[in-house]
């Protein structure tokens, strides 16, 4: 992403950065476990426990945008995973398979004392096992029970009502499983659970949350958007994996503060926005550049990922007497919530009702098939409420088969016939 | 089948015409329950007073599937049964019951929802998830069980009556008589062939689709005339990979000189299982049985999905064909780790990268295939 407009931006990114060099001097100096996870884990219990975690997806990110992907991915087809394969779920693990540190971003991913993901499709099991006994350490799965009843407009019932928004015998077995984790993780870290200082943290991913919701809503009233979408993701992102600490939280209020500011002085991201886009699924790591492609030509600029609006609907949870529970319901459907019929395409179509969207454009990442399913039910509903839908068939961090101006083309063709 | 053997050719007619049975029981009164895979119990599906019938649509072309399913993302089989479903052509069934030990099965369940809520029409059977996991843990496991209460009740309440335990027991007693039966096809197979895999797929398969006392009957009347048989020679070989139904890739490795004598697969030799010992709990002994015994993708430590395919290739099998079409995303994972286990025992093994299932074998397949087991043949 070539222009930072927010300040907040470039000290998200720095503190990312710094982060992650802090964690490998950690691992490597003082040897402090660390664990490597899947992202739609309860991070919140590996905070309270003081285990560091870097999330599967960022770390994919990250390669993809070093504009290292197509090495990895080629070796490992070399090792004899057909190229059908997922893709964004097994970047990180094919860079840990090549074994060149050297090479890898930030030195790559050291030897981590465990990793864990929830066994939400029939992949991530079999990609998580190969990558520990690549590392000799341990896989500490979740498994993850199928959603039965999914009443309609889960946003206005996860906040208050989620006991019974997602099913008790579902939350009983993920608290369950959540408490073998968490023996595990007192093992590793020869500390001891404190069910109040997560219940603590996660008043804090609360507070958190509010402060993204606020700026959805800034975003959502403003004439213009002020912040981009590429923005947003970097300031939301590195917030999310560390939830509810101090510098998370206070990252989230300088990124209302100086969106509000932008708001109220009545600066715009683009100020001849004419178009306002929608971007659904995970973001083009491999070419964040595109996001901005359409706005000198046709003003047209992406408004919207699920990256923050995801962050108050289906983070916040009031009523924390029981935090793991709590958590469980934070947890459990966030595959169905995200990406699955009937949740995602209504969640997703009050989203783009509430930003005034123009268009909406759909990754159908072929390259990784799970998070492939439900996107025809997501844009036959923004279809039918006369939300006009480009689908783009391309991965989110392989850029193999990705051909940028043979898309920008597309695009603006789908702009200028369909907007 | 070389020889006059009517009970074989009902069981292949059964497997080439799966809706048979239950479009007979249909007209007879008895209403039809219609079940994705090998992890449904049919026990208790059976003792509500329904026919359980597998869906094993023919393949074609699907536009109801192609107007809401994402194109190469679901398998060929999922799709047509979404497809036969949304149009109507099993409006038969009372219900249709999907199990979680698929992600696909898990996906086409929420698909069906909410085209039914999208969509609504009359006719269009109701959809159940049986939420059965199959990773190996203490919590999996007494999930499983309560979901397995859970699937009782609500097979009671569609029938609208109770499920007595000794009908459990009853349906214990058939359905292990027919595992029996298929065990003895079984046996045929693989300790000294005497029925190719192209024939046996079709026998075994009919499990799926009969009233079980039937198939057992007609199975160990078929087993009995093939036992009469002589060996069949050929190089031994076993097939895994992603669940194959139909018979091509079989036919062109036996058109080699080969003989598929087991496969990975609840399709064929991993279709029944041992018998369920109704013992004290018949509900917990049936959930037990689809709990550890029925194969899926979702078993979880590798150790024990690995479990029967590490014993089986040490037992006189020459070579093995890893099954992996197109559309495959699953079983990709776990080949290079068998290659290697296999590699370790001095045992061959070929990919197949082809869709064996509608599509025909190309002709450069059939070359890989001729060399691999002419270079098996000359080894042995």
């Amino acid at each position: 992403m070539s222009e930072k407009q927010l300040q907040c931006t470039v000290a998200a990114g720095a503190y990312q950065k710094e982060w992650f060099a802090q964690l490998r001097r950690d691992v490597f100096e003082s040897r402090r476990p660390y664990a490597i996870l899947q992202a739609d884990m309860p991070f919140e219990i590996f905070q309270v426990m003081g285990l560091p975690a870097v999330s599967n997806q960022w770390w994919s990110a990250v390669i993809a945008a070093k504009r290292l992907a197509p090495k990895y991915l080629d070796a490992m087809n070399a090792m004899g995973f057909h190229d059908g394969l997922c893709r964004y779920c097994s970047l990180s693990m094919a860079c840990t398979m090549a074994g060149d540190p050297g090479q890898a971003p930030w030195g790559g991913l050291p030897k981590p004392a465990l990793l864990s993901a929830r066994l939400t499709c029939d992949c991530i099991q079999r990609v998580f096992s190969i990558w520990a006994k690549k590392f000799g350490t341990e896989f500490f799965a979740l498994d993850n029970p199928g959603a039965t009843e999914l009443p309609p407009r889960w946003w206005e019932l996860s906040r208050y009502r989620w006991r019974e928004l997602f099913e008790r015998h579902r939350l009983d077995f993920t608290v369950a499983q959540f408490r073998t984790l968490i023996r595990e993780l007192e093992r590793i870290t020869g500390r001891k659970f404190d069910p109040d200082a997560l219940r603590t943290l996660m008043e804090g991913v609360n507070r958190q949350e509010e402060y993204f919701e606020e700026v959805r809503e800034l975003i959502c009233n403003a004439p213009k958007t002020p912040v981009r979408m590429n923005e947003q993701i970097t300031n939301v992102m590195a917030a999310q994996w560390l939830r509810g600490n101090e510098w998370a939280i206070q990252h989230a209020k300088c990124f209302r503060d100086e969106v509000k500011s932008r708001v109220d002085a009545g600066v715009a991201a683009y100020p001849a926005e004419q178009l306002r886009l929608m971007w659904v699924g995970a973001g083009l790591w491999h070419d964040t550049d595109f996001y901005t492609a359409f706005e000198q030509r046709y003003g047209a600029v992406f408004v919207w990922s699920m990256y923050l609006a995801f962050g108050p609907d289906g983070y916040i949870r009031y009523g924390l007497e029981d935090p793991l529970l709590a958590l469980a319901s934070r947890t459990v459907s966030m595959n169905e919530q995200l990406h699955l019929p009937p949740w995602a395409n209504e969640w997703i179509v009050d989203q783009a009702k509430r930003h005034r969207i123009d268009g909406a454009l759909v990754l159908t990442p072929l390259g990784t098939k799970p998070s492939a399913m439900g996107n025809r039910f997501i844009e036959r509903a923004l279809e039918r409420e006369g939300i006009p839908v480009l689908p783009v068939f391309t991965d989110m961090v392989d850029p193999r088969n990705w051909n940028a101006a043979e898309m920008i083309k597309r695009v603006g063709q789908f702009i200028e016939e369909r907007l | 089948m070389s020889e006059s053997n009517s009970a074989a050719m009902r069981l292949a007619w059964h497997y080439e015409n799966p809706m048979a049975q239950a479009l007979e029981a249909d007209r007879a009164g008895v209403p039809v329950v219609g079940i994705t895979s090998n992890t449904i119990p049919w026990e208790l599906v059976h003792a509500a007073g329904f026919f359980p019938v597998m869906l094993r649509p023919e393949l074609r072309a699907t536009p109801a599937a192609d107007e809401y399913m994402e194109k190469n993302v679901f398998h060929a089989r999922i799709r047509q049964i979404f497809d036969s479903v949304v149009r109507g052509e099993w409006d038969l069934l009372r219900a249709i019951i999907l199990p979680r030990t698929s992600e696909q099965e898990y996906k086409l369940f929420l698909y069906l929802r909410e085209v039914a809520r999208e969509r609504p029409r009359d006719g269009m059977p109701p959809v159940y998830l049986y939420d059965l996991l199959h990773s190996r843990s203490p919590e999996s496991h007494a999930y499983g069980l309560t979901r397995t209460e859970k699937l009782k009740k609500q097979l009671e309440e569609i029938a609208g009556r109770p499920i007595a335990t000794r009908d459990l027991v009853e349906e214990v007693a058939e359905s292990n008589a027919a595992r029996g039966a298929v065990r003895r096809l079984l046996r045929l197979r693989h300790d000294t062939p005497r029925l190719t895999g192209t024939e046996a797929l079709p026998l075994i398969g009919a499990y799926w689709f009969m009233a079980r006392a039937q198939y057992a009957k007609l199975a160990l009347e078929a087993a009995e005339i093939l036992e009469r048989r002589g060996t069949l020679p050929g190089v031994r070989l076993l097939v895994k990979g992603a669940p194959l139904d139909r018979v091509r890739l079989y036919a062109a490795l036996e058109t080699h000189g080969a003989i598929v004598v087991a496969e990975d697969d609840w399709w064929g030799t991993r279709s029944v299982g041992t018998d369920i010992d109704a013992g004290n709990d018949v509900l917990e002994a049936i959930f037990e049985h689809y709990y550890s015994e029925a194969p899926s993708p979702r078993v979880f430590p590798p150790e024990a999905a690995d479990r029967w395919f590490q014993s089986s290739v040490t037992d006189r099998i020459d070579g093995v064909v890893f099954y992996l079409p197109l559309e495959d995303y699953v079983a990709g994972w776990d080949y290079p780790r068998h290659k290697r286990f296999l590699d370790g025992l001095g045992i061959r093994s070929l990919v197949v990268r082809e869709d064996a299932g509608a599509g025909g074998i190309s002709l450069e397949a059939h070359e890989g295939i001729e060399r691999f087991v002419r270079e098996i043949a000359r080894k042995r």
